[in-house]
């Protein structure tokens, strides 16, 4: 087990003056691999500013986010964008695809842009595990709000990534479906060994993780 | 659907491009075609002829020796042609009269049908006639006067916007009546010999004085840069909405790690693919109406200028696509997770 992420005395300031705006003050953070850690957070909290942060999409005001003990907010913007696409899968909330290609299509992107290709063999065994295996040709458009959200997490782990950072990937799902999502998470951090983290407001993925985090007010505290 | 309306855009314009570009050069070489079928290089005409061939005169005197090798003497008259049965074929014609010694007469008329003038009373006409009603063997009238018989059809023969009638020299000056010698001097070299009261053009600025020609080039040359630009904003436009439309999307693909060269490089196949199927679409539309065209029409695509019409369009799409492909640059992932 390896520390995969980690932020040291990361903060995030927007604006100045009278308008500034502390979104994240001196949060410290590990995700290990083989665990899932759960960032819990009201609506304003800092949760979104912690995972943007957490993916290289914007860098601290001040402070380090190691990405496999290397620094990224000294890489530039394409290896930033390297990084993203080789180590960090991403769930998004709104298990946003591009409507116009098949599921297929959509991981056959991820190769192009990634000059690889994961055999067709790989690609079915990942759906099948997400119990998606049949729908490699189908469009979004065709695919329930369920099936949608097992492909979003099947790309985020198409590029078999050390990292899984996902955010509130059950907003609007129901009791049953939370669950589901949470054991999915739950099973791959703990077989796949990587190092999933979920930022949320759902306080039903509690008891899926292996460590709970609390943001208020861009102050992030563990909670034993 | 979008794309089908993007591809139908560019295929009307650029099918609209093409046949102006023929109709151009079918013009202009209605002007020109027996001036480039000679190879003429330098023409010389009466200093006060106006620059008009027409209206030149010159005298066996100004011509004195010259190397028929090179250099021919002709007559030009306009006039009306008509079968001597059957008044309604008339055609304006350009007379040109030709010594049979020089170099056009012997080497340069593309006859492709019947013989060359050999006896006084012959005439060659240029081959669009044959489509009024002219065959081998009609005898004909010249303003009204006259009998010639046609001996052949020549290919070519076009000046100033008229079909010629080729006949001989002495043919010509006897038409002609006032003692002209000839109407000019043309040489198929660059030469600098100088003719006492004649003046000497090359070949550029002897076709740019044609009556006409430079001011229906210009207007054409006008309407096809004004299309080229139109064609630069719908482009570019059309493929702007779609990027917008797109644009959480791109920013998706961003965060996942896709960088935005990656996704400009898309952007701008993605347009090129668009104007190339355009473009097949257009030229494939272009040579069925040119071949469904009468034979009659000034229409003259000619392959050099249709590649680099083609290329201009390219150049014009990719262009185009430049202000989408700078909007996705600017693209935030963070845009993806709001």
């Amino acid at each position: 087990m390896s520390v995969q992420l980690e932020l040291q005395h990361v903060s995030k300031v927007f604006g100045s003056g009278v308008g500034i705006v502390h979104a994240l003050t001196d949060a410290n953070f590990k995700a290990v691999s083989g665990e899932l850690s759960l960032v819990l957070g009201p609506s304003g909290s800092g949760k979104s500013t912690f995972l943007t942060i957490a993916a290289g999409l914007q860098v601290p005001s001040s402070g380090r986010v190691l990405v496999e003990g290397e620094d990224i907010s000294k890489l530039s913007n394409r290896q930033r964008d390297r990084l993203r696409l080789t180590k960090i899968g991403f769930v998004l909330q709104n298990y946003e695809m591009l409507p116009y290609l098949t599921v297929r299509d959509q991981f056959k992107l991820v190769d192009r842009a990634n000059d690889q290709t994961l055999s067709e063999t790989e690609l079915k065994h990942l759906l099948d595990e997400l119990g998606i295996g049949h729908l490699l040709d189908q469009y979004p458009g065709e695919l329930s709000g369920g099936q949608k959200q097992r492909v979003a997490i099947a790309r985020a782990l198409y590029q078999q990534p050390a990292i899984l950072l996902a955010d509130e990937p059950t907003a609007a799902l129901d009791s049953n479906r939370v669950q589901i999502v949470g054991q999915l998470l739950a099973r791959l951090a703990h077989e796949k060994q990587q190092a999933v983290v979920v930022v949320t407001h759902d306080e039903r993925l509690k008891d899926f993780a292996d460590h709970l985090y609390q943001i208020v007010d861009g102050r992030l505290s563990q909670e034993s | 659907m979008r794309y089908g309306l993007i591809i139908a855009m560019i295929v009307l314009i650029t099918y609209l491009l093409f046949m102006l570009l023929a109709l151009m050069n079918g013009l202009s070489n209605e002007n020109t075609a027996a001036l480039k079928s000679w190879n003429a290089q330098t023409v010389w005409l009466n200093k006060n002829a106006n620059d008009r061939l027409s209206q030149s005169i010159i005298s066996q005197q100004q011509i004195g020796r010259y190397n028929p090798q090179h250099v021919a003497v002709i007559g030009d008259l306009p006039g009306q042609l008509a079968r001597c049965h059957g008044a309604k074929h008339k055609a304006n014609v350009q007379l040109v009269g030709l010594k049979s010694g020089d170099f056009i007469a012997k080497k340069k008329i593309q006859v492709i049908s019947g013989h060359r003038i050999q006896h006084p009373g012959q005439i060659i006409l240029d081959e669009s006639l044959q489509n009024q009603g002219y065959h081998l063997g009609s005898k004909v009238t010249f303003n009204g006067s006259g009998h010639y018989q046609v001996v052949g059809f020549a290919r070519n023969a076009k000046l100033n916007i008229a079909p010629i009638a080729y006949c001989s020299l002495g043919q010509w000056q006897q038409i002609q009546g006032n003692h002209a010698t000839a109407s000019g001097i043309v040489s198929d070299q660059t030469s600098t010999h100088h003719y006492v009261g004649l003046q000497r053009y090359t070949i550029d600025n002897f076709i740019n004085k044609l009556p006409g020609y430079t001011a229906q080039n210009a207007t054409f040359e006008m309407m096809i840069a004004f299309l080229l630009v139109i064609s630069l904003v719908v482009i570019a436009v059309f493929l702007y909405i779609l990027t917008m439309q797109k644009t959480k999307q791109y920013a998706l693909l961003r965060a996942q790690g896709i960088s935005a060269e990656q996704l400009m490089g898309a952007i701008i196949a993605q347009s090129l693919i668009l104007i190339i199927t355009g473009l097949v679409f257009a030229i494939v539309l272009t040579l069925l109406t040119v071949r469904l065209l009468p034979s009659g029409m000034p229409i003259l695509l000619e392959s050099r200028e249709m590649a680099w019409m083609t290329l201009a369009i390219l150049g014009i799409g990719l262009l185009g696509a430049s202000l989408p492909a700078i909007m996705i640059m600017r693209i935030d992932p963070l845009d993806a997770l709001k």
